[in-house]
């Protein structure tokens, strides 16, 4: 298991690099020229090219990729071209505010799918399942900017009591209960949408394993309703949820592009929404290149969850 | 000739006069005389909701309207602006200017501190202003353009020598060509100057903390110079926060349920709201900015026939476009680029009073080559924006003119613009500067950095260049007018279509705020009543 990790990790490093040149092509294919927007409305024509070159955009672009992977290659990931601040610190300060409301919206999405999706199944054509149902096909219709903002609109306006504030965000550390009340609304926005999908992944897996024979043969055994769901269905059933959610987990960043900037949410998904129209180049790579290694970890951590929760899967002879 | 040159004087004469004129009666803290019988009252924390995140805190490198929001609460600049527009003392206690219009001395206040705790004095105006004109990539170098150099007299008096006479340096001084950061600071944060500049200014409120995308907290400086009318010690608030609120609806909601206590930008359907509600006090004030559509007269472009632009300035109906667009009647409409707040405005400036269709169609069948198309680049993301756009789309149309709309990324269309590459016109306003030669010169002079429709017209250069050195108002006003004369109207440069309001909204506690042209908050006199 542990040469199989290595060899994941190991192959990291040139899908990485695929990223890398990837998105350093694609930010530099929009005719915006950074200086510029630096400058603002100031357009001295040597000011202008003195900042062109402390960007380094004089140089070729393969030069430019060159001297960036060499910054990269030490662990640093230069410097905005807007506030001359350091991508990593720029990232790592708005990192805890877009884990922590990824990590509410997967615990909302996987908690509420589980619960639900186990109660539609079991109770198949009941009202919950009915009602599950609709639940779903609505999470999944709802693009998140317009159930963002009929949220906002509904628990901090309409109904009286302002039970949840319309945005903003305050440090866990600073005011836990304040930071909760913010976190309830941006965190269900950035849920609904997975969770619906994985409220019809746990029942139809579910639905799928109630017809095995090894289901039958629990329920012969005179084992309780309860202990044949959660002992042999759900652990049988869990398996094509576990790779939805790792693929969820990458995915934080790239919903939270959207719910940040609905609710002022000091993410870096909001980080790069800001930067890519001011071709911040430096930025954009930056949170891409976090984005692209959530998303290998989640994928190598799924891997891993599949063998616990399946003990038929083996990577010991793929890796021999 | 040299009688002639002798007869400069800078337009800071004209400054200087006024200020000496009003001299008694203007508080050293700025804003008005308090509330007669009211007390000053102490403390107390608001939050600024600021339209967006600033870019850059080093006045050297900002290029940014929402820069400046912060800046003049934490720096203080050599000389500053009252809302009239009026040029006054602030870390220069007064000024001379030679006769030849080459030499500006100023006797700077004493005692001052920069926050932390290194002198202000005539050494570091010197440096301030050599890192501003000799930094590569300074975007202050425009600003300081006739700056030779600054010579240090003695500890509180300074210098400035110049190229040539330069009636717009005061006006630049006001901003950030004239504010003053502290040479340790800079020193000691290196790059990182430009994102936390903590301690830097000598200004009433210390920067603390500066989290991008989220808030700045600006603190009392209790060592601050200034007082206000009635001689009370400045600033009275204890701490502001700025936070950025990049919608206005949203930002008009926290001011609204006390998330927030200032705004400074409001979209014009809510103003009726807002002057009856009576948790709240709005105030307005003509503003220096304005908008336009930038044409590309550069050869092989449709609009290198200057009749075609002049065809799309008679077509549109100003007045519509002010009442039933986004800004539903707050803000003036305009023809050229001098605006109502500037000394050289004139009011009788009207080419077009109403929308001229015909005249247009007429203007276009003279040209001969069949009915006018183009494409006006939009920004993306601005809904207010486009439908201005289309709007004006919908009046041209009854002259036949056919304007396509595009929209593109702000950067993108900027970019286009200046290497001259967009093929009909572009949608792009000005924030606008307190001096008429900084809306104006750099967007008609032949080859000036601003001028992105290609505009050449000799005796429109020749007029500005007179203006830039002539010391008598009054001259100035007559050769400024003469020149938007004929490049908003006779051979026209770009279209000019209206200007600006600055307002300032705040909640009804908070008192001793005046809106400025400029847009900009100024803080130490602001009061937060109990």
């Amino acid at each position: 298991m542990i040469r199989y990790i290595l060899r994941r990790l190991v192959l990291m490093i040139p899908v990485a690099l695929l990223v890398t040149v990837g998105v350093f092509i694609l930010v530099r294919l929009s005719p915006g020229d950074p200086a510029l927007v630096f400058a603002g409305e100031e357009r001295d024509p040597n000011a202008l090219a003195a900042i062109r070159e402390q960007m380094g955009l004089d140089q070729p672009i393969p030069v430019q990729y060159v001297v960036w992977l060499g910054h990269l290659a030490q662990g640093d990931l230069g410097r905005s071209f807007q506030t001359h601040q350091r991508v990593l610190e720029a990232v790592t300060e708005r990192l805890p505010a877009t884990l922590e409301l990824g990590l509410a919206a997967l615990l909302f999405s996987t908690s509420v799918a589980l619960i639900v999706g186990i109660l539609s199944a079991v109770k198949r054509n009941s009202i919950v399942d009915l009602l599950s149902t609709s639940i779903t096909l609505a999470g999944v219709s709802f693009p998140s900017f317009f159930l963002g903002i009929v949220l906002i609109l509904l628990f901090a306006y309409i109904i009286p009591g302002r039970i949840f504030p319309p945005g903003g965000y305050v440090p866990l550390t600073q005011d836990a209960g304040d930071n909760l009340r913010r976190l309830v609304l941006p965190a269900v926005t950035l849920a609904t949408a997975s969770l619906a999908v994985n409220l019809r992944q746990v029942r139809s897996s579910l639905l799928d394993v109630f017809g095995h024979d090894y289901m039958r043969t629990a329920r012969a055994k005179g084992l309780r309703e309860r202990t044949v769901i959660a002992r042999h269905a759900l652990k049988n059933a869990l398996i094509p949820v576990v790779t939805l959610i790792g693929i969820q987990i990458g995915a934080i960043i790239e919903g939270a592009f959207i719910t940040e900037q609905i609710f002022f949410w000091p993410g870096i998904g909001r980080l790069a929404v800001q930067a890519i129209p001011s071709s911040d180049y430096p930025v954009v790579q930056g949170v891409v290149l976090i984005s692209a290694f959530s998303y290998m970890f989640s994928t190598l951590i799924v891997d891993i969850v599949y063998a616990w929760l399946d003990p038929r899967i083996s990577y010991e002879a793929a890796t021999a | 000739m040299r009688s002639a040159r002798f007869a400069l004087v800078f337009a800071s004469a004209f400054a200087i006069l006024l200020a000496a004129c009003a001299g008694g009666q203007q508080p050293s803290g700025g804003g008005s005389a308090a509330p007669s019988g009211a007390k000053a009252a102490y403390g107390g924390t608001l939050t600024f909701a600021l339209e967006n995140d600033v870019s850059n805190l080093d006045p050297m490198l900002s290029g940014l309207f929402v820069d400046r929001n912060i800046h003049y609460a934490m720096y203080d600049s050599l000389v500053r602006v009252d809302p009239q527009g009026n040029i006054l003392p602030w870390l220069a206690e007064k000024w001379e200017t030679s006769t030849d219009g080459k030499t500006v001395t100023f006797h700077l206040r004493q005692g001052v501190k920069y926050h932390d705790g290194t002198a202000f004095d005539g050494d570091s105006v010197k440096w301030n202003i050599d890192r501003y004109i000799q930094t590569k990539g300074s975007l202050r170098t425009a600003d300081l353009g006739s700056v030779d150099n600054v010579q240090v007299v003695d500890a509180s008096t300074v210098k400035f020598n110049l190229k040539s006479a330069f009636a717009p340096l005061l006006g630049a001084l006001v901003d950030r060509a004239g504010m003053m950061v502290s040479k340790k600071v800079v020193d000691a944060m290196g790059a990182d100057f430009t994102v936390k500049p903590f301690k830097a200014g000598t200004g009433p409120f210390i920067l603390t903390e500066a989290v991008k995308n989220d808030h700045y907290t600006l603190e009392k400086n209790p060592d601050w110079w200034g007082k206000d009318a009635a001689g009370n010690k400045l600033p009275f608030l204890d701490k502001i926060t700025v936070k950025p609120i990049l919608d206005a609806d949203v930002a008009l909601t926290n001011l609204r349920t006390g998330q927030a206590q200032v705004i400074n930008r409001i979209n014009g359907k809510d103003v009726p709201v807002v002057k009856t509600d009576p948790t709240l006090t709005y105030q307005q004030v003509g503003s220096f900015s304005w908008n336009s559509m930038v044409p590309n007269e550069a050869p092989g472009f449709i609009f290198n026939e200057h009749r075609y632009v002049k065809a799309v300035a008679m077509a549109i109906d100003r007045d519509e476009i002010l009442n039933k667009g986004p800004a539903q009647g707050i803000g003036l409409v305009g023809w050229g680029p001098i605006s109502p707040a500037h000394f050289a405005y004139d009011p009788s400036f009207k080419p077009w009073p109403k929308a001229d269709p015909d005249g247009a169609k007429k203007l276009v069948a003279e040209v001969g080559k069949g009915p006018l198309k183009f494409e006006l680049l939009v920004p993306s993301g601005d809904p207010a924006t486009l439908q201005t756009a289309q709007l004006i789309q919908a009046e041209l149309a009854k002259a036949d003119i056919t304007m396509d709309l595009k929209t593109q990324l702000f950067n993108d269309i900027v970019t286009l613009q200046q290497q001259h590459k967009h093929p009909g016109m572009t949608f792009v306003g000005w924030s606008g500067r307190l001096d008429p030669d900084g809306n104006t010169y750099d967007f008609v002079v032949t080859g000036s950095p601003n001028n992105d429709s290609s505009y050449s017209n000799p005796k429109v250069d020749d007029l500005m260049k007179q203006q830039r050195a002539e010391s008598d108002p009054a001259k100035r006003k007559t050769l400024l007018l003469q020149a938007q004369q004929i490049y908003a109207v006779d051979d026209p440069s770009r279209v000019w279509f209206g200007f600006g309001v600055s307002p300032l909204v705040t909640v009804k506690n908070l008192t001793g705020m005046e809106s400025y042209p400029d847009r900009i908050p100024r803080f130490q006199t602001a009061q937060l009543q109990k």
